[in-house]
């Protein structure tokens, strides 16, 4: 899991910086030379449907996506439990909901041939596929996790779902956050004694 | 359906909320429900027009860059020179190295976008220094905690560009309407600090005076900060360029800034597309259940009902926000920012524009209420997160006893932004094209 949320977090990655210089070309060239290359506010859309689509499972496999804690680390083991299943299962269903819904929308764009309503007039096909493959990668990487959470549950290994699947609570994000501080930290003295 | 109906469905989401189920899960939970119950199976059909909409929209696009742009600022360490330039220039005011706190986390926020990395950051340098040097400990603490809120309303801000997603505004005017209520409230902080500090004495000066040539090589560490700002907000006020284009330009500047460091690397990046990816996938998957959950209350017009039924009480706009700041107080105590936002701006936006509040203004006061959300026990994100920095481990009440003076101060400044609305709405007036 984490393999695959790498792949994908540097596939965002470098279609967020791909972007970044597209778009930043296309202004200064508008500013200075007034050239326009059209579309990149196009591009620029079809870039976050396709990374943010993406990032939803890169999201989910860092269990980033937000909960609120005040309850949750209060309440006896076996509740905790049963609602992690329940988060993990409802996102899974959430998915489900957008990668099924998605492909209607990508079979009516093929059915009637349908294209952005933008000079370049973009077949929506294209963008809108590789949209949907993003949001078929959140359901499935969402079942699995749903699946392996239902497994823990029904075999009674609450101690293990509640490792897998608890809310990810702010003291161990600002461990994350602190840790690399400090490795900042001892670059910067690494440097300085060299 | 009536006013009841709502409210019920508003406290079941809420409860949701509060015993932990995801926060995008519950919107389009609710949304679904609601549609399949009123609509039918028809309902979801018109789901995928409404997520595609969102996901393919230009505007949004901004918050991966901004992101991204602040990661790259942060994971290569330009961001943290920035403390030691800012303390040998504030440290000798009354109050000293609190000012640096306010000042720092204004700035690092505002570049990186994350009150988590500013607490982490500039706790972790500036805490040891001021126990050492006994300033008092739930003041210094409360100045970490509240001046971290400030990097949501000093632009660029993700929360405004939700705010104006949700609410069909102009990201341009509510980026430049956050400069002046910005720059004022940390105005406010460092005059507290100052008076506390003249009160209480406490806290030794700062005893080595530095020297100008170390004053001017410190500057250094604020080019970078400055360069981003000027560049990402000067191409906006001038209307060069949209807020996705200057977020652009800020990732190349920062990634120009990181090779100056000699800090470009591929793990350096690999590092930030991480962190870039979880949270936008985060922020995304939860504006889009918003939206679907808005497709729900638009079809059902729960936004008329509820503006007619505040409306018949025939509340005056002043009277009715402070109404809404009493709301979100309470709010604030057991939400974050972000479902604040996606919970109540599609309600309280028609409401508040309907008795002729203004949009932009109404987007700066949100955002408010969110930074006072963010230090408000027992769910205030940024409390915990200074609890967690400091070295000497003490309790948890000093560091909010420290912040609530903070919180009154934004409270006035509310207030003084409801009486002198131009606070907000002045410099937006003057961009180009406007």
């Amino acid at each position: 899991m984490q393999a695959i949320s790498a792949l994908l977090g540097r596939i965002f990655g470098y279609m967020c910086l791909a972007l970044s210089v597209l778009v930043s070309a296309e202004t200064i060239m508008r500013k200075a030379f007034d050239v326009s290359l059209q579309g990149a506010d196009e591009l620029g859309g079809y870039t976050l449907a396709v990374a943010s689509s993406l990032a939803f499972s890169v999201a989910l496999i860092g269990r980033n996506h937000m909960r609120i804690d005040l309850v949750h680390f209060l309440l006896p083991k076996a509740a905790q439990a049963m609602l992690n299943w329940l988060a993990i299962v409802s996102i899974a269903a959430f998915a489900g909901l957008l990668a099924w819904t998605a492909y209607d929308i990508v079979a009516d764009s093929i059915e009637y041939h349908s294209t952005a309503p933008t000079p370049w007039a973009t077949p929506l096909v294209y963008p809108q596929s590789l949209w949907y493959a993003g949001l078929a990668t959140f359901a499935v990487v969402s079942a699995i996790l749903a699946v392996r959470a239902t497994a823990y549950l029904l075999k009674g290994r609450i101690e293990a779902l509640s490792i897998a699947f608890s809310p990810k609570a702010s003291a161990e994000q600002l461990g994350e956050e602190l840790a690399a501080v400090r490795s900042r930290a001892t670059e910067q003295v690494g440097k300085a004694a060299e | 359906m009536g006013i009841l109906e709502v409210f019920i469905v508003f406290f079941c989401g809420l409860a949701m909320l509060l015993i932990g189920m995801p926060i995008a899960v519950v919107m389009v939970g609710l949304g679904v429900f609601g549609g399949v119950v009123m609509f039918g199976a028809p309902f979801i059909n018109s789901i995928g027009n409404v997520v595609w909409g969102v996901q393919n929209e230009n505007i949004l696009t901004a918050v991966p860059l901004f992101v991204l742009m602040g990661e790259i600022l942060l994971r290569s360490g330009v961001a943290d020179r920035m403390y030691g330039a800012l303390s040998i220039w504030l440290g000798r005011l009354p109050g000293g190295l609190l000012h640096t706190n306010v000042g720092c986390c204004s700035l690092f926020a505002a570049t990186t976008g994350s009150s988590l990395a500013t607490a982490a950051t500039i706790g972790t340098v500036a805490l040891p220094a001021l126990n050492e040097r006994g300033y008092p400990k739930p003041q210094a603490l409360g100045s970490l905690a509240a001046g971290g809120t400030l990097g949501i309303l000093i632009p660029p801000s993700i929360a405004l560009l939700i705010y104006g997603s949700l609410t069909n505004n102009s990201i341009s005017q509510l980026f430049v309407a956050g400069i002046i209520p910005g720059m004022l409230l940390t105005g406010l902080f460092m005059l507290y600090i100052a008076a506390a500090h003249a009160v209480s004495g406490g806290g030794r000066r700062d005893v080595r005076v530095p020297s100008w040539e170390e004053r001017w090589r410190s500057l250094g560490g604020l080019i970078p900060p400055l360069v981003i700002f000027v560049i990402v907000m000067g191409s906006i006020y001038f209307g060069i360029a949209t807020p996705t284009e200057s977020a652009a330009l800020g990732v190349l500047t920062a990634l120009v800034f990181a090779a100056v460091e000699r800090k470009l690397s591929f793990a350096m990046l690999h590092t930030a597309f991480q962190h870039t990816a979880q949270l936008t996938g985060m922020i995304l998957l939860i504006i889009v259940g918003a939206f679907i959950l808005n497709l729900t209350l638009s079809l059902l017009g729960v936004a008329q009902l509820m503006t007619k039924w505040v409306v018949s009480f025939d509340l005056s706009l002043t009277a009715l926000l402070f109404v809404m700041i009493g709301f979100y107080l309470i709010l604030g105590c057991f939400l974050e920012v972000l479902s604040i936002q996606v919970a109540t701006i599609p309600i309280a936006y028609p409401i508040v524009t309907a008795v002729n509040g203004d949009p932009i203004w109404f987007g700066i006061f949100i955002v408010l209420m969110s930074e006072i959300a963010m230090i408000t026990p027992p769910v205030g994100m940024n409390l915990y997160v200074v609890q967690g920095v400091r070295p000497d481990g003490g309790p948890i009440s000093e560091v909010m006893r420290g912040t609530l003076p903070f919180v009154l101060i934004m409270l006035v400044f509310t207030i003084l932004m409801i009486a002198f609305p131009e606070i907000a709405l002045w410099l937006p007036r003057q961009m180009k094209g406007t």
